[in-house]
């Protein structure tokens, strides 16, 4: 009984509560202040400051500016985010910079985070981060292997997770789902052969739309119709 | 060779001596006079080095002073100054102060793309 009445009284307010996100309005100002801060100290860098509706702060930057954010937020008195969290890429073939490069930085001073990001296209090199940050050393090589970025100045810089002799980067959305080739044990030669990937025309075609609308809110308003004023007809007679 | 541990914690190993935060607050500080007068970074930086650099100048106790500073424990306040001087160094040769290099393309930040 006692035991019933234990969880009862835990679960109760699990029940009843709504389940809607509080909005910590104090911690948004906060890091609106601190945004400002950073873009009014580096404006040679930042080009845009936002703050998402989750509360994270994010800081978007020109690639050049790398090294002095990143170090920046390290080693600054009002900053000091030691941690990198995480870092990796976003890719968006229809951009003229397809990749997003996304550092996590974390406070442990502070107890709070920072986002940064960057961009770049298949062929420029961005500058490595591990001379601010090692942590960058393997989540760089992951963004080389998946992604295909490559950093300069990285101190090691191959494959992390694909097989040996893998070819291509499977995380671009060019990449076929399937793969180039197949990875099968060959009774007759008794071995694992590799070998390029056959699939029937019907496979190949992919039906990728949602039939959902996925962010009705962003929806574009459609072009409004015009209707331009044609040639004046002449007198038909 | 052991080396004295700080009078007012024990943390680290750290040779805890006001005179060399003093020392690393008048470097910074020297650092920062070479960088123009509207530049964020030297208004910024020099605000929060003066007062502290005032703070230990006032307060012979360590204590009192880490309680006053508010920043951790005497060593984690050393090591900030020590950072700071050498972010200052290097921002002295990137120059964050100037306008902005390049506009992104117009639709890098867009999102939902």
């Amino acid at each position: 009984m006692l035991l019933l009445f234990f969880l009862m009284a835990f679960h109760l307010p699990l029940f009843f509560s709504a389940t809607i996100r509080p909005k910590d309005e104090v911690q948004q100002k906060q890091l609106c202040a601190f945004g400002e801060y950073v873009a009014e100290i580096l404006p040679k860098y930042i080009q845009q400051v936002q703050v998402t509706c989750f509360n994270e702060l994010e800081i978007l930057i020109h690639p050049d500016g790398i090294i002095p954010v990143l170090t920046f937020l390290r080693d600054h008195t009002n900053a000091q985010f030691k941690s990198l969290a995480d870092l990796t890429a976003v890719d968006v073939p229809t951009r003229q910079n397809r990749f997003e490069i996304v550092y996590n930085l974390l406070s442990l001073h502070f107890n709070s985070r920072i986002r940064v990001k960057t961009y770049t296209d298949e062929l420029t090199p961005l500058d490595s981060a591990v001379p601010v940050y090692q942590a960058a050393n393997w989540y760089e090589r992951e963004v080389w292997d998946m992604f295909g970025v490559f950093f300069a100045n990285h101190p090691d810089l191959r494959r992390i997770l694909t097989d040996y002799g893998f070819e291509g980067h499977p995380f671009r959305k060019d990449f076929p789902l399937s793969g180039f080739v197949e990875v099968r044990y060959d009774d007759e030669v008794k071995r694992i052969v590799a070998e390029p990937l056959e699939l029937s025309q019907e496979f190949r075609k992919f039906d990728l739309n949602s039939p959902w609308e996925t962010f009705p809110a962003h929806r574009e308003a459609p072009e409004p119709l015009t209707i331009e004023a044609g040639d004046k007809k002449g007198d038909v007679k | 060779v052991a080396l004295p541990l700080s009078l007012s914690t024990g943390l680290t190993c750290m040779l805890v001596c006001r005179h060399h935060l003093r020392i690393l607050y008048t470097k910074i500080i020297a650092v920062l006079q070479n960088f123009p007068k509207d530049a964020a970074y030297r208004k910024y930086t020099e605000a929060i080095i003066n007062e502290r650099f005032n703070m230990v100048k006032a307060e012979p106790d360590i204590e009192k002073l880490e309680n006053k500073i508010n920043s951790g424990q005497i060593e984690e306040v050393i090591l900030q100054a020590e950072n700071e001087l050498n972010l200052a160094r290097k921002m002295a040769q990137w120059k964050p102060w100037e306008p902005l290099i390049e506009e992104p393309p117009s639709d890098q930040w867009k999102w939902p793309v």
